[in-house]
């Protein structure tokens, strides 16, 4: 099989001394990222992005995905001691994982969520395997209007699939795309929308939106809840993983299940928060012991945590083979491939197979590393917490604005990040999505140019959309799912439950 | 913790409804200058399909639509609810709290622009713990100083990124 021969050729590039060093310190700065409020994975990859510039692509690339590994660990820490997802996607690990720990059982909930998170990791990971070649395969036959479409496709997910209002959904990705349009137009080289302010000329960037909307909006809104760490000691000892490594065979069936949603949701844009709380929902209804969800049982910790990081995993696919991220973190990372000069999607297995298959053998390795560190340093990162908010919160705001400063070495960001700030504070509060507006400034540009070179292709009519059964399929679904809300909005009326309105609380 | 004993009534509320409108409002404004800003440039076709404008164009005016819809749907919402009973976007305490955080917060990004990076961050720790804190003077100043010391070494020397820096850095020479 070509994939194994690549995969081998892969853990030759992974296994150096070096990229293995540079495993771990992603996975420590990860779960510390994870652990701390305010901080989580899309921004801290966004603020460890610009130190990265001057690597190797591959090394750059081993040292940002193990961070998000640590990253998606730590959160479950905090979730299962201290209450307080450190992460959106670890919050369904609360719902049983502290009821655990209140029990007196923190350390067999803490190395059960960790294990498997890890089988969650590496079911994405094979699926990665399995199917990246192919699918990079499948679409080299892509041109512009393909592209178009599945670009199309995507966000139009977002708004078909959403738990917001589809009117939210669609005011955060639109806003994303104006702030992408700012700056230079790369098609006729003109500028475009700066009102003839100089630092709008290079645009806005998303690592600047990224840092304000995720982190220093979390953390206003962590502030404003009124923070308090009532949190559980817990130690592990090596007794107690193998334990649970005996015991987890016994979760068999929704490890499987809860993986194969994983996979589902990472790959469509559904992300790893949708995943983990599907997953729990999911295996809450088919247990046979209801009662138990929500007082301490242990399948629900496993469930969501096992979802959790197969989407987290898996999302690296349709980045790496199609150029279209499937969670905020990869758009984050995708965002960081475009500056090393690369072009994700299916040419990169041609062009640069080594950085492809290095990365895909470093995320078997890297997830190894992770639940190594994790278990060993549970107390090390929960002592981290124990730490007043009065010195912790500063420093957090600190490292905020000099992420966003390294960006481009420019004041006007720092403004920016407060305007983000500020925004992502209330878009929270108020239910308007976050991901859809970060996914469509890192992709604004190339759905934007697609669609002009399919009209210079076409000369102009849109039928090009239309013009073989590849195209005109991704094009149709897309188009159904875009009016997939108006659809049930309507039978909902006819069928007499009439409440329209009701959309506005959900989410 | 709250900052600001007494600065706020106690009956200080920010309704979801009011906040609502507020930010459908603020992102109709934003979606009309985008398009505005687009008109500009062309938003029609030429013989290369879409002018520079076209996009943005669209783009604005669907965040207009989409902000009308989303305040449609906050008034239905409304409108639905019994009279008298509100949902709470804001008390006065989680006002407080928010403030007591972003107010100090908004001050460092003043200094830094002011004093350079580095003296803020100390100045802004030092300022927090104090106050808010309640450390004593010179255990703010020792994790103040140490922590803008610690970005120093980590950004100047090992990453070799160069950080914002003031008056004091050009007077000690360390550009």
């Amino acid at each position: 099989m070509d994939n194994v021969a690549n995969l081998m050729h892969g853990f030759s590039i992974a296994l150096t001394a070096y990229h293995v060093g540079l495993m771990m310190a992603g996975v420590m700065l990860g779960i510390l990222v994870g652990v701390l409020p305010g901080l989580g994975a899309p921004n801290g990859v966004s603020l460890l992005l610009p130190l990265t510039f001057t690597m190797d692509p591959v090394s750059a690339i081993i040292l940002l995905t193990s961070m998000y590994w640590g990253a998606l660990f730590g959160g479950s820490t905090t979730s299962i001691l201290f209450n307080i997802p450190g992460e959106p996607s670890s919050v369904a690990t609360t719902f049983d994982g502290y009821p655990m720990a209140k029990n007196g059982r923190a350390a067999h909930a803490l190395t059960l969520a960790f294990l498997s998170a890890a089988t969650g990791a590496l079911f994405g990971v094979l699926v990665i395997t399995l199917l990246s070649g192919w699918v990079a395969k499948f679409a080299l036959k892509f041109s512009s209007p393909e592209f178009f479409a599945v670009y199309l496709l995507t966000f139009a997910s977002f708004i078909g699939m959403g738990h917001s209002s589809p009117f939210k959904t669609v005011v955060s990705m639109m806003l994303g795309f104006a702030f992408a349009a700012i700056g230079m137009d790369t098609i006729s080289g003109s500028l475009r929308l700066t009102f003839d302010m100089i630092e709008l000329v290079k645009g806005i960037s998303f690592l600047v939106a990224v840092i304000g909307l995720f982190g220093l909006g979390e953390l206003l809104l962590t502030m404003e809840e009124g923070l308090r760490f009532d949190g559980i000691r817990a130690r592990i000892s090596p007794r107690e993983v193998f334990q649970t490594v005996r015991e987890l065979p016994r979760y068999w069936l929704t490890l499987l299940r809860s993986g194969l949603i994983g996979c589902w949701m990472g790959i469509t844009p559904g992300g790893p928060t949708a995943a983990s709380f599907m997953s729990y929902g999911i295996a809450k209804r088919f247990a046979r012991r209801k009662d138990g969800y929500g007082k301490g049982e242990p399948a629900g910790v496993v469930a969501p945590e096992t979802a959790d990081h197969a989407a987290g995993t898996s999302a690296i696919l349709p980045m790496l083979a199609l150029g279209i991220p499937g969670s905020a973190t990869a758009a984050v990372m995708m965002g960081g491939l475009m500056i090393w000069g690369m072009t994700p999607g299916p040419m990169l297995f041609i062009e640069r197979p080594d950085f492809v298959w290095g990365l895909i053998a470093s995320m078997y390795l890297g997830n190894v590393v992770a639940v190594v560190l994790v278990l060993a340093t549970v107390p090390l990162f929960a002592a981290i917490l124990r730490i007043p908010f009065s010195i912790i919160g500063p420093v957090i705001v600190v490292v905020c604005f000099i992420g966003a400063y390294t960006v481009d070495g420019s004041v006007f960001d720092m403004g920016l990040v407060l305007a983000f700030g500020l925004a992502g504070y209330v878009f929270k509060k108020l239910d308007y999505p976050i991901a859809p507006l970060v996914l469509a400034m890192v992709l604004g540009d190339k759905a934007e140019d697609a669609f002009r070179q399919s009209m210079i292709m076409s000369k102009g009519t849109l039928g090009i959309f239309w013009s073989n059964p590849l195209v005109g399929t991704i094009m149709t679904l897309a188009l159904l799912l875009l009016l997939w809300p108006l659809a049930s909005a309507l039978v909902q009326r006819l069928g007499g439950a009439g409440s329209a309105s009701s959309s506005v609380q959900a989410g | 913790m709250p900052m600001f004993p007494g600065r706020l009534p106690a009956g200080f509320v920010i309704t979801r409804f009011a906040m609502e409108v507020a930010t459908a409002l603020v992102t109709a404004g934003i979606g009309a200058v985008v398009a505005l800003g687009s008109l500009e440039y062309g938003t029609g076709w030429d013989d290369a399909g879409p002018q520079a404008g076209y996009f943005p164009f669209y783009i604005g005016l669907f965040i207009v639509l989409a902000s009308l819809g989303t305040l449609t749907q906050a008034v239905l919402h409304q409108r639905g609810r019994q009279r008298g009973s509100r949902e709470v976007f804001l008390n006065a305490e989680q006002a407080g709290r928010v403030l007591a955080f972003g107010l100090p917060m908004v001050a460092f990004v003043v200094a830094t622009v002011l004093l350079g990076l580095y003296v803020a961050t100390a100045l802004y720790l030092f300022g927090v713990m104090v106050v808010q804190g309640k450390y004593r003077a010179w255990q703010a100043a020792a994790v103040g100083g140490g922590t803008a010391v610690f970005f120093f070494v980590l950004f100047e020397i090992w990453f070799q990124v160069p950080i914002l820096k003031g008056p004091l850095e050009a007077w000690l020479g360390l550009h």
